[in-house]
């Protein structure tokens, strides 16, 4: 445990010993540092160089089931003792929640390698512009006039969640980033797209080079279209694949289904898609930028599949609906009482993208885009932001002012195809994925 | 002065003996209280304090900017150093030299204190009103449906902040911002719906006072409970009429974000060197006002010390003005008007709007609603504006109702679920054939851009517009 560990642990001791000697009959203290630097790339040219530090204390505590929470930022310790003993009163003004059963207990805690690196915790600011300056570099060799916008940022962190069950953690984490935006103007015309790259660890990452991605894409979405409306095989690239997919995994959230706001209500067991369509969150992969040991409130990780060839096998459970269902926490608990994801791991399937796409007579290639299914229905009203027309199975040219819609079940059951390849980020899948006969509408 | 003017004075100080070419300060306070209830309970309550100091300095061509969540000085003086050191490390290799307008050197305050100070009302007050209003919305159960879920939640935010600057600017502002949102969930057995509906002031609890369970609550679980009989909206190129909330949502996203001109100088907006164009058609005027009383994106100082003004964007289709900040009115050699806002104190200033709304049109050349359903053979009629986002670089944005109709033959016709439409600014702005003479400015909201939050609000007349694509389920 390092010095700044040791430091935050004992500090969320003291606030859960404070709390429950002001009468908290439950309480966990998330205490912890960070530090960034993020390096602003604007008109393919350094724009700002910004650095922050900051440290918070965040307190749960529970009376009679009720909840109260306090967050506070600095090391003041008078100020924090008041936040401890605001979340205390504030728990006992809640109502008092017979669903409440418990925090967790203190658990064997896995092993998760590759969540801190000393290459990045060590970088200087220099080294970060070094970061931007390449990417402004190498983007230019691509195209002279590209107007790339963008940044490079890293995160140092050190956190401890203390609990009056016991529990004592502390980790520490890093984090690095790269994203580009390149904007191609052509007499008239715009060829617009982004890349990144991502991760706990220097070595995991190509930081440098992402403009030269960003600037193939800018190329590709020049000479944009419109197209008429009708149905058509919908074909989803690994970002717009990730975006879908990930929305679909938080939706298993089982605070929303319990409480029946979700449309995943009453599917627990039942088939929810194409059984081509297999959908783990793994929590511990090695390396991975959403990976940890435990959750926000000291649940274990653990692998968990949530569709299993199509059947909504599990939910995502935090302390407090895993408790009113009498089941275990899966580990996707957040301290603020919420339930959220971590690596998204579907099952990759027999055939590659390129020969998916080959099949496609008439289709849409989305590259990226947000697929936003409304929570309740499940009706999907989206834009097709980074589209290609498919004909005779290749991207004839990119779409503008078009649209897609439907439901998400009839999405997923028209599901046909995973690819059997994937990009891959550190702790996460990204495959292609094909639906047929899904509704587009156009402009022309 | 207080130990924040104190603080951000030196600061300054601190900066100008190191040699900087200019800097700014700002400490900020922020406390927060939050009421959530749900299903008949108040399920959690929360607080918040946030202090912290953020510097930005120029040095020759390059900014620096550093924060530090701590008002002690000597970590606020290590701020300085950390932002003229990250300015050093890349000075050298900024292409497009960082300026600044010359400032007029002012001291204010500005101090707009909410009719119920925060913590003046207890919290058992506060949750008693969140559950009247959640009784009233379950009980708007009439068509069959069942009210499934229900979440009432209240918040408040008290912000006390001084800038000051190089200059001599010295800016002490203090405010409270109020929200308040319903969410209803209806079933009839085979599918959930929902019904929204969210107000917010520059004020305080009194928000709670203002907003009757009819306007609000009700309202949200009848939309949830309406939306039940409702069928999938169409897909293709429709007449659509736009509902106030929509045209809010249209002139922030769709041209509101392009006319920020950070954005236009970076080369990235549509509107680059179109000042003085006609880009929409004559009835459209568009103004961003950060000076209308209570209203949720105003604010009498921008984060730079500006005066915030009514600013014209559009008028009578033409472009007229961007919003600025002082680096881009120096830039651009025009006048800054105090659209720099920053989220907190870790947060750099940036262009942002304040209430942006299309102006309606006068009673005379205004078209009455009537009058605008009357010509569309077959149409669709949004409502109800939730959310939208734009990519200024192509132009291209998104607006989602949360209600709609069908517009057949001239009269409004069955009832749409929820439907997303997506055209190009331009043509969209070209497309407008018809502008109301009626008014409503309630969409208040937080607006993201590069990663900060501001509070705005948007809104206009009823307007109709040719030619929109409307993401649907099926063709006619």
């Amino acid at each position: 445990m390092t010095v700044d560990e040791r430091f935050y642990l004992d500090l969320a001791e003291q606030c859960v010993r404070r709390a429950v000697a002001a009468g908290a009959e439950w309480c966990d203290v998330q205490a912890g540092t960070a530090r960034d630097i993020t390096v602003v790339i604007e008109k393919s040219g350094i724009k700002s160089a910004d650095a922050g530090r900051g440290e918070e204390v965040a307190i749960r505590a529970y009376v009679g089931g009720g909840m109260g929470y306090a967050a506070v930022t600095g090391r003041d310790r008078a100020t924090i003792d008041r936040a401890v003993d605001r979340a205390v009163a504030l728990a006992k003004e809640a109502t008092p929640d017979p669903d409440f059963r418990r925090l967790p207990d203190p658990q064997p805690r896995p092993e998760v390698d590759g969540l801190f690196d000393d290459a990045v915790a060590g970088l200087r600011v220099e080294e970060v512009v070094g970061m931007a300056v390449a990417n402004i570099e190498a983007a230019r060799a691509g195209e002279p006039d590209v107007n790339l916008s963008g940044a490079v940022s890293l995160a140092v962190g050190h956190a401890a969640l203390a609990s009056s069950t016991g529990v004592a953690l502390a980790s520490r984490a890093t984090d690095i980033s790269a994203s580009m935006a390149a904007l191609l103007r052509r007499d008239g015309d715009t060829g617009y797209f982004y890349e990144f790259d991502f991760g706990r660890n220097l070595a995991d990452c190509s930081l440098e080079d992402v403009s030269v991605g960003a600037v193939e894409g800018a190329r590709r979405f020049l000479g944009a279209r419109r197209i008429g409306s009708g149905r058509r095989t919908l074909v989803l690239g690994p970002l717009a694949a990730y975006g879908f997919l990930g929305r679909l995994l938080a939706s298993a959230n089982a605070e929303s289904i319990q409480r029946g706001r979700g449309f995943l209500c009453g599917k627990e067991g039942h088939a929810i898609a194409n059984a081509c369509l297999t959908l783990v969150d793994d929590g511990l992969v090695p390396r991975g930028l959403k990976s940890g040991a435990h959750d926000g409130e000291g649940t274990a990780r653990r692998p968990l599949t949530v569709i299993q060839e199509g059947r909504l096998a599990s939910l995502l459970h935090n302390a407090y609906t895993a408790g009113k269902a009498g089941t275990e926490s899966t580990g996707h608990g957040t301290h603020g009482g919420g339930i959220g994801p971590t690596n998204l791991r579907p099952a990759l399937g027999t055939r590659l993208a390129a020969d998916l796409l080959a099949e496609v007579d008439d289709g849409i290639y989305l590259e990226s885009g947000e697929i936003r299914p409304d929570p309740a229905s499940g009706d999907i009203s989206a834009s097709i932001d980074f589209g290609f027309l498919i004909q005779h199975g290749e991207r004839v040219h990119p779409v503008e002012s078009a649209m897609l819609g439907g439901n998400i079940f009839d999405l997923l059951e028209r599901l046909d195809a995973v690819s059997s390849d994937a990009r891959e980020e550190p702790g996460i899948l990204m495959p292609t994925l094909r639906i047929h006969d899904v509704q587009i509408a156009g402009s022309e | 002065m207080t130990h924040m003017d104190d603080l951000a004075t030196h600061l300054c100080d601190v900066a100008k003996r190191r040699g900087v070419d200019f800097a700014d300060v700002r400490v900020v306070r922020r406390d927060g209280e939050s009421v959530l209830v749900q299903d008949g309970r108040a399920d959690k309550l929360a607080a918040s304090a946030d202090r912290g100091v953020g510097v930005r300095v120029l040095v020759g061509r390059a900014w620096g900017f550093a924060s530090a969540d701590s008002l002690q000085r000597d970590r606020a003086e290590q701020c300085v150093d950390d932002a003229i050191a990250l300015a050093k490390a890349s000075e050298a290799l900024v292409t497009d030299p960082a300026r600044m307008a010359a400032i007029t050197p002012v001291e204010a305050e500005d101090r707009s204190d909410p009719e119920i100070l925060p913590g003046a009302m207890p919290i058992k007050e506060k949750i008693d009103r969140l559950l009247e209003y959640e009784r009233a919305g379950r009980g708007a159960a009439t068509n069959g449906g069942q009210i499934v879920n229900s979440i009432v939640s209240y918040a408040e935010g008290e912000h006390k902040e001084t800038l000051a600057n190089t200059a001599g600017t010295l800016v002490r502002s203090a405010g409270c911002r109020a929200v308040v949102t319903t969410l209803f969930v209806a079933s009839d057995g085979k599918v959930l719906q929902r019904g929204t509906e969210h107000r917010g002031i520059v004020g305080g609890a009194e928000l709670l006072r203002q907003t009757e369970p009819d306007a609000f609550s009700v309202r949200a679980a009848r939309k949830a409970l309406a939306a039940l009989d409702a069928k999938p909206a169409p897909a293709g190129r429709f007449t659509v009429i736009f509902h106030p909330s929509i045209t809010g949502l249209l002139v922030h996203e769709a041209l509101g974000h392009n006319a920020e001109a950070d954005a236009v100088w970076a080369g990235e907006s549509i509107l680059e060197g179109r000042l003085g164009d006609t880009i929409a058609s004559a009835a459209v005027s568009v103004y961003d006002d950060s000076t209308l009383p209570g209203q949720f994106g105003s604010f009498a100082y921008d984060a730079e010390g500006t005066p915030g003004r009514r600013r014209p964007i559009i008028e009578e289709g033409r472009l007229v003005a961007f919003l600025h900040s002082l680096e881009t009115a120096a830039k651009f050699e025009t006048d800054p008007t105090g659209s720099a806002r920053a989220e907190s104190y870790d947060c750099r200033p940036i262009v942002r709007m304040s209430n942006t709304f299309l102006e309606p049109a006068g009673t005379d050349t205004g078209v009455p609603l009537a009058e605008m359903f009357r010509t569309v053979d077959r149409g669709i009629y949004l409502e109800d504006g939730h959310w939208g986002y734009v990519f200024v670089q192509k132009g291209q944005f998104i607006c989602h109702a949360g209600q709609a109709h069908m517009i057949e033959h001239g009269d409004i016709g069955e009832p749409l679920r929820d439907v997303s439409i997506s055209s190009l600014t331009l043509d969209t702005l070209q497309n407008i054939d018809a502008v109301g003479d009626d008014f409503e400015m309630e969409m208040p909201g937080m607006c993201g851009k590069d990663g900060q939050s501001a509070p705005t609000d948007c809104g206009g007349p009823h307007v109709r517009v040719q030619d929109v694509v409307v993401g649907g389920q099926h063709t006619l």
